[in-house]
Order: C-alpha cells, then structure tokens, then sequence
C-alpha cells in the first residue's frame, strides 16, 4: 500500500496554514496578538505597498488563529468558547490596586483571640407561625416582644411599666450602639485629612480641647467679659502682635522688594488659575502690594512711572 | 479635584462602585477630544477610530483649548469625570499639522503621552466591504522588529494594544473573530537596524522624530477557508480605516508612577477558577469539581393557573346554582347529574317556568 500521495496532500493542507518565517511570530493569545519581528522587505513594499502590508497580515493572522484554533475549548450555550491563556505583555494599569478594607474593631480582637466569625442567616424559623421570617427589619423576629399581645409582667413592676415601650428602647439602643461603633470604624479607617498632625495622642487631644474652650470662652455677646468664672480657671492668654524691626539690613529690605517686582512684572494670571495660585503657599498678596507701592493709582500707573514715560509713545503705536 | 460624593441611593452606590479600583480591570474608555483647532482631516480619522473602539469611547464635540504636553489639568479633570483612562486628542497646528495625540492615565493622572501626525487616511466607507459588528474583539498584529527594540515603538506598541485590546478575558468566542487591526512599520532606515538602536536610544532619547519609520495602522475582516485541517486558511479583506502617521512628539512615563501602574494583583488559585477575581454570585465548585449555580425563582402565584376550561368552573357559576336549588329542590333531585353542565342548563331552565 503506497501511503505517499495521502501524506503528500495532507502536507500541502498543512502548507495553506502554517506560516514559515526567519523569526518565528511572537504570539500572545491573551490579548489576540502577533507581533512579526522580521524586518520589513523593502523591495516588495517600495513595490506594491497596500499588497505587501496585506500579505504579511494575514500571514500573522493565519499564525495567530492557528495558535487559538489549538487552545483548549469549553462549551457554552453560544457554540465552543477557547480558553485563553494569560496575557504576556505587560500592560499599566488604569487605576492602583485596590486596598484591602482596614479591619474593624471587633475583627482586630477576633484575629488576636482566634475567634471564627459564624454567618448567621437572614432568616430565622418561627414555630408559631411555621414559616421562615426574617432576624431583622420588616416583619422581623426581634420586634417579636413589641407585638405580641400579651406580655408577662413581673408582680413588683412599676405601675407606669410599659413592657412594649421598654422592649422598644431595648432595641433602638442596640442599633445606635452598633450605628456608634460603625461610625468609630470609620472614622479609625480614614486617613487623616492634610495639615493636621493630630495622631490621637493625649497631648494633641489636650491642645484640641484647650483650643475649643478658648474658643467658646469669647463667643458670648460680651466676649467672655461678664461670665461666671469657674474655680480654676486661668485667664485667657491672647495672641501678642509682632511688628517687623523697623530698621532690617539692605540686603534683606532689597530682596523683599525684588519679590514684589518680580510678582508685578509677571503676565497677569488668568481666571482659572488665580484660585490654584492663591491656594499655593503664598506669602505676598500681589493685589494689596501693587496698591500700596503704585499709591492706589494701579499696576498700570505703576509700569508707566517705571518705563520713564514710555507709556505715551506706546499708547500711539500699533496695536 | 472633584468633591467625593457619598451615596445617597443604591443606584448610586452601585456607579461609585462600578468606578473603584478592581483587580481584573475593564477595558480603557477612551476620550475623544477636538483640540482649538483639529480639522477635518483629524476629526474624520478620529471618526473611524472611534467606531472601532466602541462602546468603550466617548467623544467630546465641543472644541477645547488643550495642551496635553504643556498642561494636563484638563485631561485629569476629564478623566475623572467620566471614568476614562485614555484620550486621543487632535490638533492641527500650522507647525504640527494633522497632529493626534494618545494619552494614557494612571489613577486619574498622565502616564504617558504619543503624538502621531495624519499623514494619510482612507476611511472605512471608501473601502466597499463588509465590516465587522462593532463591539467584537479585534486581532492585533504588529509587523517590525523595531516593535522589540526601539523604545518610541515599544511605547506605541503598548499604547495601541491598550487602546484597541487592553482586557485580560479567560475566554473567548472563535467566530466572534471578525477583523485583524495591522500596525506595521516602513523600512527600517539604515541607521537603526537592531544593533545600533539600543545603543542609540539608550544614549540620546532626544532623537529626530522625521528619521523614524512610518506607521501603517490597516483593518481587515477575515474569512475562513475550509483547509481539510483543524485550521482554518484566513483570507482578508482591507476593511478600513487605514490610516499612515508619522511618530511626533512624546512623553515617557514617570518611572515611579509606570512601577506602579505595573503592580500585579496576587491572584489565588481559586479565584482564578472562579473566574480570575470578578464577582461572581451563587456559582460555586462542588467537591467533584462541577460547578454549581443556584437559581433564585420567584413564587409562583397558583391562583392564575389556566387549568382546563369547562363550563362548570366559570366564576359566579356556584351562586347561580344555589340560587337553583332553593327555588326548587325536588327538581334537582329528580335530574341526579348535579356535575353535568347541560344538566344544569335545563334545570335553570325549568327553575324560571316554575
């Protein structure tokens, strides 16, 4: 039996699908691509451009779906779905990883003790009424004391003893309890907010409180003056004013005043960038210090007086 | 910077939530913006581009004065808003004509920058071909070794994979393949064959763009041939747009925001047969390895049930009868089949004679 016409044609099917190149195509199936790493002919593309480009696309897609053709497959109610291998090329990212969520209090001390969190169902099997009824909320299994049309009462209860009202306010302190500890898991999560360097320490805490009373101290209508004082109480220190020395050496008053010129000879600042700028640390407020040296004539007189009279001649020219 | 907004509804805890950072990330929204002036050359290019990154784009129709390369605030302000990590930006200026810039971001801030120049454009209606359903995966194929070796086409390389195919999937559809995007170079000058560009970028970055290579950026829809193989022969058929540009200016990544942007999530092994970290509800892998779903169905209401129809069980049919009976008992008596409906019908019959 003579096999070769049969392998011969079998090798020219295979021939139609494999792509034989110098360098072998770089394929990543994760994300669908071949990349051609064989220097691009010169010849061919000077020749016909549009037919070169095609060719060697479809060399590289004929690379590529016989890479995805042989991937393993799952089936799917649509047809076979092939299962992609992860991606090689590494790509950025468009957001940062995302952070674990800071534990909470209670999962803190759970981790310390060893102490396994055990889910409790939503729902919970009420023998009176034989069907599942919910633990919380709607129809729920702990308003079960409120509603309940009669209550045991104990013989030396208080004649004004109201067990509805006090299951009642049993259970809205348990949730403003737990609402409390929410809020403080939270507020023990955020970062703290810039500029202030408060680390929870006692003695940051001290300053905070001394600051609040101080405040209060001199929010009556008298400023404090006619306030009771408590017994204890220091008097209030103010803030002591603090004038610069009226005579500074020239290098000094030299530098101060070039910072001042060289605000006034910048372009004036657009709109939208006047907040970005006045936020930015800025120690000299250019508005008040174009007034006070121009005498309150502005930043155009100032230039004028400074350009010796170069203003007129300009005012003539083209504009 | 835009405020944080807290919830106030579930539908919109959901958006916030849809927007935080996830360790299997979504495909880039791109943001297509019109610079002062971006003619009609560069609106039309981004036209096309657009079609085929839909539905992950969004296209700006006003002009806006923007400067990617001399200021970012706005692409960072945009970018925030509208959950987008990428733009292609265009302008035309008398010094930079036809001039489109990809722009990359990490965390809602710049990455990396590229501008190309338009220098030539076929669109997508010109060619008269069958196109591909917008939406659909498309191949990519990059033809050069300056792919490899050269870092301004290493960058466009990564730029474009992210802009047309940057989602990691665990699977995929083979006849949704539709169309192959081709990103080939122009002859390699000369002076950057492999040796020397390595050198050469690594010493001067501050290269002249006008000596690199063009790029061919060409679309293709594809057609399987019968080959009597498991695989199939791929033939092609130019699609549109096909687009040649020019590498102009550019911008490197900031090497401390780049290593952050390449952080790797560490993935379990469960999550990964669980469907590589996306949230997946009520599937779960039993102790025989089959996966399990449950079903949530709704109550039935019983009461609508269609039964079969009869007479005798029509509404309001059990007081006519009572009513019957009243009147006249012994009649009923005498007739015997009380669950026959013509049975009934005559006694009603005879109760009105009497």
């Amino acid at each position: 039996m003579d096999v070769s016409d049969i392998l011969a044609s079998h090798e020219a099917k295979q021939k139609a699908v494999t792509v034989e190149k110098d360098i072998p195509l770089e394929i990543d199936a994760g994300f669908l691509t071949v990349t051609d790493l064989n220097p691009v002919d010169k010849e061919s593309y000077d020749a016909d451009r549009e037919e070169y480009l095609m060719s060697i696309a479809r060399d590289g897609a004929q690379a590529l779906l016989a890479a995805l053709f042989s991937l393993p497959t799952t089936s799917s109610p649509d047809g076979p779905l092939a299962q992609l291998p992860p991606p090689t090329t590494q790509l950025p990212r468009a957001k940062p990883l995302p952070k674990p969520k800071p534990p909470t209090k209670w999962e803190q001390f759970a981790k310390a003790k060893g102490i396994h969190k055990t889910r409790k169902d939503k729902k919970v099997w009420d023998e009176a009424k034989q069907e599942w009824v919910n633990r919380w909320g709607w129809k729920g299994a702990n308003k079960d004391k409120e509603v309940q049309w009669i209550t045991e009462v104990r013989a030396n209860a208080d004649v004004d003893h109201d067990p509805v009202k006090a299951a009642r306010d049993a259970r809205k302190a348990r949730v403003a309890k737990n609402e409390k500890q929410h809020q403080q898991n939270l507020a023990r999560a955020m970062p703290l907010p810039v500029g202030t360097s408060s680390t929870g320490a006692p003695a940051d805490r001290k300053r905070q409180i001394d600051r609040t009373l101080a405040v209060t101290r001199t929010s009556t209508a008298s400023m404090g003056k006619f306030d009771r004082r408590l017994e204890g109480e220091k008097k209030l220190k103010g803030v002591k004013r603090k004038f610069d020395p009226t005579e500074i050496s020239a290098a000094s008053e030299k530098s101060r005043d070039l910072a001042i010129l060289s605000k006034l000879d910048k372009e004036p600042s657009t709109k939208k960038t006047k907040s970005s700028e006045s936020s930015a640390s800025d120690v000299l407020n250019v508005r008040k210090a174009i007034r006070s040296a121009s005498k309150g004539k502005g930043s155009a007189a100032l230039a004028r007086e400074a350009g010796g009279g170069k203003g007129k001649n300009f005012k003539k020219g083209k504009r | 910077m835009l405020r944080t907004v807290k919830p106030k509804n579930a539908r919109s805890k959901r958006v916030l939530q849809a927007r935080e950072p996830k360790e299997i990330e979504d495909p880039r929204t791109a943001i297509f913006v019109k610079g002062t002036h971006a003619g009609e050359r560069v609106n039309a290019v981004m036209k096309e581009l657009m079609a085929l990154k839909r539905p992950h784009a969004i296209s700006f129709s006003k002009k806006n004065a923007v400067r990617p390369f001399e200021d970012a605030s706005s692409l960072e302000f945009w970018s925030q808003k509208n959950d987008a990590s990428m733009f292609v930006v265009g302008q035309s200026t008398k010094k930079r004509p036809h001039g489109m810039t990809f722009v990359r971001m990490f965390d809602y801030k710049v990455l990396d920058m590229c501008e190309v120049g338009v220098d030539d454009w076929k669109s997508m209606a010109e060619f008269k071909t069958p196109k591909a359903t917008p939406g659909h995966k498309p191949m990519l194929h990059f033809a050069s070794e300056l792919f490899e070796s050269h870092p301004r086409f290493v960058q466009l390389k990564s730029m474009l994979m992210d802009f047309f195919n940057g989602e990691e999937i665990d699977a995929i559809h083979l006849a949704g393949l539709e169309h192959i995007i081709s990103i080939s170079l122009g002859p390699t000058p000369p002076t950057m064959n492999a040796a020397t560009t390595t050198l050469e970028a690594s010493t001067s970055t501050a290269e002249d763009p006008s000596t690199l290579p063009k790029v061919h950026i060409r679309a293709y829809t594809i057609r399987l041939l019968k080959s009597g193989t498991r695989v199939p022969r791929v033939e092609l058929t130019p699609m549109g747009p096909s687009l040649d540009l020019s590498l102009r200016r550019h911008t490197e990544a900031d090497a401390e925001l780049w290593k952050q942007a390449m952080r790797r999530p560490k993935l379990r092994k469960q999550d990964v047969e669980k469907g590589l970290g996306k949230k997946r509800k009520n599937l779960e892998v039993d102790e025989m390895g089959d996966l399990r779903g449950r079903i949530h169905v709704g109550k039935q209401d019983l009461g609508k049930l269609q039964t079969r129809k009869m007479k005798g069980l029509k509404a309001g049919r059990d007081d006519m009868l009572v009513d019957a009976e009243h009147d006249d008992p012994m009649l009923v008596d005498d007739e015997g089949g009380e669950d026959d409906a013509e049975g009934g019908e005559r006694r009603r019959k005879r109760a009105k004679a009497a």
